[in-house]
C-alpha cells in the first residue's frame, strides 16, 4: 500500500489481486449547468448530446459527461482540453444562457478495480451498488462525503472527491483494501 | 479427558485440543467447545456470581440468552471483554477466562453476604434505602451504588482491535439458520433471488445441532443442514455465521454485528474484530426460533440447575453430559426427550417431574421403557447444594393442595416451562403481538415492514413444521418480490413436536416470602419481589419492570419476561394480553461498542479538511485548530516560542512588514447567468447593480428573521458574473440557503451556483510591503492603488499560474488575495515565501488574523453574532441597501423585537487597568454590588491582547450597548470584578488610512 | 435510516443522501408589498406539529441537490408520495386512499 501525499501524486494507492485503488492523473472538470430549453445547443457547442436522465452519461473522445441533476452536468476531459470546451460553451451563451464553470482542481479522482471492487465500496456507501448501471453513475455519499462515483465496468469505478476530503475518504479505501485481502 | 465427554458426539473436532485458562487454571476443551461447554465437560458448573446477591451461577442455557455464566475474556493488552457470555465464547489456545463479580474468587465471595441480608434488598430497595438523611449522598449511598453497580470490569487501556462496517443490499434476509431459515432462504434462493442468510451461532442448522437424530427427506438432519447451506452458497447466497442480527430498523434495515476474530487463536492483523452490516433487505423472514423458559420455583438459580433443551445442546453439540444424576423438572414434553437422550448418553436419570398430572402416553411409554422414575403433577419446592445442586425437593400437588415433600438427589436439575417464540426483532418494528391463550404465550400479529415469521417464532412446535412453514414463508417472499417459487413439502422423522402449559412461580408448602424462586436471574429478582412491587401500587408493567429491574438485565428479559408477566397478571388479577409485554428494544445481544464506531476512531475519527498548503503549515511547526471540519493553522511558533509570543511577532510583522496567510477554507460559490445580479440583490443586503466588474463589495446576509447569518466579501467579475466568498463554517450552509430560496422560491431566475470553495488555493499577503512583494509575480495588471485600488478584483496571472486576485484587507494593512487552483497552491505558497523573506515576511495563522480584525472592529460571524443579532446591533447598517425593493431579511428586520429599544448590541470594552484581559465568553453586569443572582447584560465575545493598541481590547454584546460609551460596566469573575469601559469597536487606525498605501 | 424516494432521480435511495428542510407550502409573502407582523411571524416562526401525515421538504443533498416535497406520516415515518417543487399539493384523502 502507497501513502497518499499531500501533492497528491498519481499512482497506486492500494495493490492486490482483489482490489486495487489508484490516484488518477488530473483531469479538466467543468460544471455546466443549463436549463431544459438549451440543451440541444449546448449539446452542439460540446458536441455531446447531453444525456437527460439523472446518472446517465455520455461520451465522445476523451470527454465523458454525466447527468447529475436536472440542470447539472460534470464534464470531465483531458486537463489540457477545458479552454476549448470553455470557448465553445462561451460562444453560444447569449443565445443560451448557461453556467460553465471550471472546477478541475476542485477534485481528485481515484479508480477502483477488481474483483473486490464493489464489497470496497460497500464499507462506505449506502446506496446499493449492484443497481448501478456499467456505463452510468451518481452523486452518493461515501461515509458521510459527497462523492461522484462512475462505473466503467462491472468491477471498475472512479470517485470523484473533493480535495480536502480525499485523504480521508482515500484512508478508508485504504483500511478497506487491506481488510478484503486479509479475507 | 473428564467422564462427562460422550465420545462420538458433538459438532467437536476431537482431532484439535485446545487449552485456555478460567480463573488461572489451565482447562482443556476441543475446537468448537464454547467455554461453558468446555467447562461442563469438566464438570465444572460454577461460572459465576449473581448482580445483587452475589449469589453462585451456573450456566442455565447454552446459546445468546445466557443470564449467569458471564466472564471476562482476555487476548492481550486492551484486548479484554467483560460479561462475555461463556455459553457463546468458543475457546481458542491461549484464552484467558476470568468470573466477574466475586471476592476474592468464585467459590468464596464477600459480596455473597447480601445473600443472608436478602430481606434488605428486596424490590424497590434503591428507591427505599437510599432516601434520607441527605449529607449521606455523596459520601455514603453514591459510593456505595457506584461500587456495587455493573458486573464486569471495564478495560481501562485502548482497544488495539480493528472494527469495521459494510452496507449490504439483499432481496431476502432470513434471520436464523436453523430448519425454518433454512427451508426459507434455499426456497428464496432457488427462485433466483438475493438471499442473505445470517445465525448467530458459529454453525448454521439451529435446533437441528440439537436434535441429530431427527431424519429430513430420508437425509440426517445435520447432513441435511450442511447440504442445505452447500447448496445456498452454490446459489449466491451469503451465508454468515457468528452473525447476530441486532436490530430491525424501518424499511428493513436490519443491523448485523459479525464477530470475525473471537474465535480464533492467531487473527489476522488486518481482519476486524466484528463488522457491523447495515443490510437494506427488500424481504425479511424472522426465523429466530423459541428460547426455552425456566421454572420459578425456590432454589432454582444453584450451579447446576439449568434449561433442559440446553442440556440437550450440551449433549448432542458438544458432546458434554452435563452431569452423572439428573433430575428433570418440566411443564411441557421437549424435556423429556431431554431425559431419553441424557440418559441412552449414560447419565442416571433419577426422575422426570412434570407438573401436568397427565403426561402423554406415549412419553411414559418411552420412560417406563428405560426404567425411569416418573412424578407427575408434582411441584419442586427447594433445592440444597452451595456451589452446586446436591438435591431437589419435590412434592405432590392434588387438587391443589401441595402434598408431602420428597427429597431427590441429584446433581443436575433439568428444567423447562416452556417455550417463548423470540420476537424481539418483530417487537422491533413495533409489530403487534397477540396473547394465544392454548399456548400461554405471545405471537406475532399485525406487521409494520415487510416481513414474515416463521417456524418456532410463530408457535409452531417440532422440525416439520418449521420446515413446512420456512418453506412457505420463502416462497410467500419470493412472491412478494414477483418471483415465481413453490414451497417443498418436507418428509421428516424422529420429529419431536410437544405441547405444555405454562406457570406462574410453582405452588409450595413452605412459607413463600422465604422463598428464594428467581424470574430475572442476572439481576436477583423473584417472584416475591415482583408481588411486592404490585402490592406497592405499581400496576403498569413498564413500573414493575424498573421497580424490580425485571428484565433489565444483559439478556432483556429473554428468560424472565413471560414468567414475570405470568407473576405480574396473577398479582393484578388481570389477564396477560391486559397486562402486557415491556418493550424489546435493540441490541438484541450486547453489542460492543467498537462494532458501532467502526473505522471511525483515530485517525478516521471524522473527517479532517485540509487546505492545500496545510502540509507546508505542518512542515514549518504550525500548530492547529479545528475550524468547522477543517483544520487550520493556528499560529507558527519559533525558537520555543508559547502562544502568545508567536502570535505577539506574527502581528507586529504583518502590520510593519508583511505577513502571508492561508485562507483557502474560506467558502467561494461562483454565482452565474443572466440574472446574477438580480439573484444577489435578493440574497444580500447590500445593492449590487452598480457594482462594476472588476470590483468588490462586503457582502450581508441575513436570515428572513433579519438575523445575520454570513459575510463576505463578493467580486463581479462580469456581468453575469460573481464570485462569493463566505465564512469558513458557513460555506456549505450559505450554499443550501441560496439553493433553496433559488429552486423554492424564485425558480424563475435564470441564474446557477457551484461550490469553488476547493477549485481554489487562497493566499492572503497584508502589510506595508504586500505589494512590493506580489507586484513582480503579477502579470496583466497593475498593482498600483490607481490602478487596482482597494476592493478590486481581477484574473490575471501570478507567477505564472491562472489566478483571481482580490484587493482586500482583513487586518486594515495593504491587502491582497490571491486565488489559484488549488493544485497550485502550495506551489505558489512557497514562491511568495521565498520571495517574501526579503521583505520581512511572516507566515500567520489564524489567531493572528483574530487579533487584527479585531483591532480593526472586524467581526467575526458566528463568533461575535450568535445567531440573534441584527445589522443594526452589530453595527454594520451600512452594508443595507436602502432603496431595494426586497432581499432576504429586510421584512425581518422590521420586526417589532428588532427594532425595539435595549436589544444587545457589539460594543468595544477596555479593561480599566489597562492589563486584564477577559475572557471571552465573561458575562456582563452593571452593578457588581446587587444581590447574586444578578442580572446578567451582555457577554465578552472576543477578546486579545493587542500590541498595536498597546493594551487587551474585546468585543461585548451589551443591552444598549451604543448608548454606553464611555460608561463603566463590570464582568464578576471567580477572583474579583473587573471594571471596563464601553467603547466603539475600531481600536486602531480608524481612518484606514492603512489600507490605501 | 429511512428509504426516500427522489421525484427527480426517480429512483428510492438511502436516507443518507438526502437532507430534512422543514414544513412544505410554507410560501414566503411577498416583501416588496407591505406585510403585517403577524404574517411575517407564522411565515417565520409557525409550523404544523403534526402526529400523522406531515407534509414536509426534504433535499437530496448528496445526489441531484433538489429540494422537492414529500407527505410523511409522523408516527409510522412512512412517506405517502414525494413530489416535486410547484407540483400541486396532494390531497391527503387522495394518499390515505391510495396507501390503502
Amino acid at each position: 500500500m502507497m501513502a497518499l501525499t499531500p501533492a497528491f501524486t498519481p499512482g497506486p494507492l492500494v495493490s492486490g489481486n482483489v482490489v486495487s485503488v489508484a490516484l488518477m492523473a488530473p483531469a479538466g472538470r467543468l460544471s455546466l449547468r443549463l436549463g431544459q430549453a438549451d440543451i440541444p445547443v449546448l449539446s452542439a457547442a460540446i458536441g455531446i448530446e447531453l444525456p437527460t436522465r439523472i446518472g446517465t452519461r455520455a461520451k465522445n473522445g476523451p470527454v465523458d459527461v454525466i447527468c447529475l441533476g436536472p440542470d447539472e452536468w460534470q464534464i470531465q476531459t483531458d486537463a489540457t482540453d477545458t479552454q476549448r470546451l470553455t470557448d465553445a460553451c462561451a460562444a453560444v451563451y447569449a443565445q443560451a444562457p448557461h453556467s460553465l464553470t471550471d472546477v478541475s482542481a476542485r477534485e481528485i479522482t481515484v479508480q477502483i478495480e477488481g474483483p473486490g471492487a464493489t464489497d470496497l465500496l460497500t464499507i462506505g456507501c449506502p446506496r446499493d451498488i449492484d443497481k448501478i448501471a456499467i456505463g452510468e453513475g451518481c452523486r452518493t455519499i461515501v461515509d458521510g462525503v459527497s462523492a461522484v462515483l462512475w462505473r466503467d465496468g462491472a468491477n471498475s469505478f472512479r470517485l470523484d472527491i473533493w480535495r480536502s476530503f480525499a485523504p480521508y475518504v482515500i484512508g478508508l479505501l485504504q483500511t478497506g483494501g487491506a481488510e478484503l485481502a486479509a479475507e | 479427558m473428564s467422564n462427562f465427554r460422550v465420545a462420538g458426539r458433538g459438532r467437536i473436532d476431537p482431532q484439535t485440543p485446545v487449552k485456555f485458562t478460567f480463573d488461572g487454571k489451565s482447562i482443556s476443551g476441543y475446537k468448537g467447545d464454547t467455554v461453558a461447554s468446555a467447562l461442563l465437560a469438566n464438570g465444572i458448573h460454577l461460572m459465576g456470581r449473581s448482580f445483587k446477591y452475589h449469589r453462585p451461577r451456573g450456566a442455565i442455557c447454552a446459546g445468546s440468552e445466557e443470564p449467569n455464566a458471564l466472564v471476562g475474556t482476555r487476548r492481550g493488552t486492551g484486548q479484554f471483554e467483560p460479561n462475555t457470555r461463556a455459553t457463546v465464547q468458543e475457546i481458542w489456545d491461549g484464552l484467558e477466562v476470568t468470573s466477574q463479580n466475586r471476592y476474592p474468587n468464585l467459590s468464596f465471595d464477600i459480596g455473597a453476604v447480601n445473600d443472608r441480608a436478602y430481606m434488605l434488598f428486596s424490590a424497590g430497595f434503591y428507591y427505599k434505602t437510599f432516601m434520607w438523611p441527605k449529607s449521606f449522598w455523596d459520601k455514603v449511598y453514591e459510593p456505595f451504588i457506584r461500587a456495587a453497580a455493573g458486573l464486569g470490569v471495564s478495560p481501562t487501556e485502548n482497544d488495539p482491535d480493528k472494527y469495521a462496517s459494510r452496507y449490504l443490499h439483499t432481496d431476502v434476509l432470513v434471520v436464523g439458520a436453523g430448519p425454518a431459515g433454512l427451508a426459507s432462504a434455499l426456497t428464496a434462493a432457488r427462485a433466483g433471488l438475493r438471499v442473505t442468510l445470517v445465525d448467530e451461532n458459529a454453525e448454521t442448522g439451529g435446533t437441528l445441532t440439537s436434535e441429530p437424530q431427527a431424519v429430513i427427506d430420508g437425509q440426517p438432519a445435520l447432513a441435511w443442514a450442511e447440504a442445505a447451506t452447500a447448496e445456498l452458497k452454490t446459489l449466491g447466497a451469503r451465508v454468515m455465521t457468528r452473525t447476530t442480527a441486532i436490530g430491525y430498523y424501518h424499511q428493513n434495515m436490519v443491523g448485523l454485528c459479525q464477530k470475525l476474530t473471537d474465535h480464533l487463536p492467531k487473527p489476522d492483523a488486518n481482519t476486524p474484530r466484528e463488522r457491523l452490516w447495515r443490510v437494506r433487505a427488500t424481504q425479511v423472514v424472522l426465523a429466530q426460533g423459541a428460547l426455552e423458559k425456566p421454572l420459578v420455583f425456590d432454589g432454582n438459580d444453584r450451579p447446576g440447575v439449568m434449561l433442559a433443551g440446553s442440556a440437550q445442546t450440551y449433549l448432542h453439540k458438544y458432546g458434554v453430559r452435563v452431569g452423572d444424576s439428573a433430575v428433570i423438572l418440566t411443564s411441557h414434553d421437549s424435556a423429556w426427550y431431554a431425559a431419553f437422550d441424557l440418559a441412552d448418553a449414560g447419565t442416571k436419570i433419577v426422575a422426570i417431574v412434570d407438573t401436568r398430572s397427565a403426561p402423554a402416553a406415549e412419553l411414559l411409554a418411552q420412560a417406563q421403557k428405560r426404567s425411569i422414575r416418573v412424578l407427575s403433577g408434582y411441584t419442586a419446592t427447594g433445592t440444597e447444594g452451595r456451589l452446586r445442586i446436591k438435591s431437589v425437593r419435590v412434592n405432590p400437588v392434588v387438587n391443589g393442595k401441595v402434598g408431602t415433600a420428597e427429597t431427590l438427589p441429584c446433581d443436575c436439575l433439568l428444567m423447562s416451562g416452556g417455550w417463548t417464540p423470540s420476537l424481539h426483532l418483530f417487537s422491533h418494528t413495533k409489530g403487534a403481538l397477540a396473547w394465544n391463550d392454548d399456548m400461554q404465550t405471545f405471537l406475532p400479529d399485525r406487521k409494520t415492514e415487510d416481513c414474515e415469521i416463521a417456524g418456532a417464532g410463530r408457535g409452531l412446535w417440532g422440525i416439520a413444521a418449521a420446515l413446512n412453514d420456512g418453506a412457505q414463508m420463502g416462497a410467500t417472499v419470493a412472491r412478494h418480490l414477483e418471483k415465481e417459487a413453490s414451497a417443498n413439502e418436507f418428509g421428516v422423522e424422529g420429529d419431536r413436536p410437544g405441547t405444555g402449559v405454562s406457570h406462574k412461580e410453582l405452588p409450595t408448602d413452605l412459607n413463600p416470602g422465604k422463598a428464594r424462586a428467581f424470574v430475572d436471574y442476572q439481576n436477583d429478582v423473584t417472584a416475591k419481589d415482583l408481588r411486592l412491587a404490585v402490592r406497592e401500587g405499581m400496576h403498569s408493567i413498564e413500573h414493575v419492570k424498573r421497580y424490580t429491574t425485571n428484565g433489565m438485565a444483559t439478556d432483556q428479559g429473554k428468560m424472565s419476561n413471560i414468567n414475570g408477566l405470568n407473576i405480574a397478571a396473577d398479582a393484578l388479577g388481570k389477564p396477560q394480553p391486559k397486562v402486557g409485554l415491556t418493550t424489546f428494544r435493540p441490541p438484541y445481544t450486547p453489542t460492543s461498542f467498537g462494532a458501532f464506531v467502526g473505522y471511525h476512531r483515530g485517525d478516521h475519527f471524522e473527517v479532517t479538511r485540509k487546505t492545500p498548503i496545510d502540509s507546508w503549515a505542518e512542515e514549518n511547526g504550525a500548530i492547529f485548530e479545528p475550524v468547522s471540519l477543517w483544520r487550520r493553522a493556528w499560529y507558527f511558533p519559533k525558537n520555543g516560542e508559547d502562544m502568545d509570543a508567536a502570535v505577539s511577532r506574527e502581528c507586529k510583522t504583518t502590520r510593519s512588514a508583511v505577513g502571508m496567510f492561508d485562507a483557502s477554507t474560506l467558502g467561494k460559490i461562483e454565482v452565474v447567468g443572466p440574472d446574477a445580479v438580480e439573484f444577489m440583490n435578493r440574497m444580500y443586503t447590500n445593492p449590487w447593480t452598480k457594482l462594476a466588474p472588476g470590483r468588490t463589495r462586503y457582502g450581508l446576509l441575513l436570515g428572513d428573521d433579519g438575523y445575520i447569518r454570513d459575510d463576505g466579501v463578493i467580486g463581479r467579475l462580469s456581468d453575469d458574473r460573481f464570485h462569493v466568498t463566505t465564512t469558513t463554517g458557513g460555506a456549505a450552509r450559505v450554499m443550501n440557503m441560496m439553493e433553496d430560496y433559488l429552486q423554492t422560491e424564485w425558480p424563475d431566475l435564470k441564474v446557477w451556483l457551484t461550490s469553488t470553495t476547493e477549485q481554489w488555493a487562497t493566499i492572503a499577503l497584508n502589510g506595508p510591503n504586500a505589494r512590493k512583494l506580489l507586484e513582480p509575480f503579477v502579470e496583466g495588471q497593475d498593482l498600483s492603488d490607481e490602478a487596482f485600488p482597494h476592493m478590486s478584483i481581477v484574473e490575471c496571472t501570478v507567477a505564472g499560474f491562472p489566478a483571481r486576485l482580490f484587493r482586500v484587507s482583513f487586518t486594515g494593512e495593504l491587502g491582497f488575495e490571491v486565488n489559484v487552483p488549488a493544485c497550485h497552491g502550495r506551489q505558489l505558497w512557497e514562491i511568495l515565501w521565498e520571495a517574501g523573506q526579503k521583505h520581512g515576511i511572516c507566515a500567520y495563522g489564524t489567531e493572528t488574523m483574530h487579533v487584527l480584525r479585531a483591532e480593526k472592529g472586524y467581526i467575526i460571524v458566528g463568533q461575535d453574532t450568535d445567531g440573534t443579532v441584527t445589522p443594526h446591533d452589530a453595527g454594520i447598517s451600512w452594508a443595507i441597501g436602502k432603496n431595494k425593493p426586497d432581499f432576504v431579511g429586510k421584512r425581518g428586520l422590521e420586526r417589532p423585537d428588532l427594532v425595539a429599544e435595549g436589544r444587545k448590541q457589539l460594543v468595544g470594552l477596555l479593561t480599566q487597568d489597562g492589563i486584564t484581559k477577559l475572557e471571552e465568553g465573561a458575562q456582563l453586569v452593571l452593578d457588581p454590588n446587587q444581590p447574586i443572582p444578578m442580572k446578567m447584560v451582555g457577554h465578552v465575545t472576543s477578546s486579545y491582547h493587542s500590541d498595536a493598541v498597546g493594551r487587551p481590547i474585546a468585543f461585548a454584546l451589551l443591552e444598549g450597548g451604543h448608548s454606553r460609551m464611555g460608561e463603566t460596566i463590570y464582568i464578576p469573575m471567580p477572583d474579583g470584578v473587573i471594571n471596563a469601559e464601553v467603547t466603539g469597536t475600531v481600536f486602531y487606525d480608524p481612518k484606514g488610512a492603512r489600507l490605501k498605501l | 435510516m429511512l428509504l426516500v424516494h427522489c421525484p427527480y432521480c426517480e429512483q428510492t435511495l438511502p436516507e443518507l443522501e438526502f437532507t430534512y428542510a422543514g414544513e412544505a407550502h410554507v410560501a414566503r409573502p411577498d416583501a416588496a408589498t407591505p406585510v403585517s407582523d403577524e404574517e411575517w411571524r407564522n411565515f417565520l416562526f409557525i409550523r404544523n406539529n403534526v402526529k400523522g401525515p406531515h407534509y414536509e421538504r426534504w433535499r437530496h443533498f448528496h445526489g441531484c441537490g433538489r429540494y422537492f416535497n414529500a407527505v410523511r406520516d409522523t408516527v409510522s415515518d412512512r412517506f405517502l408520495i414525494t413530489y416535486k417543487v410547484g407540483e400541486t399539493r396532494p390531497e391527503l384523502s387522495d394518499l390515505l386512499e391510495k396507501s390503502k
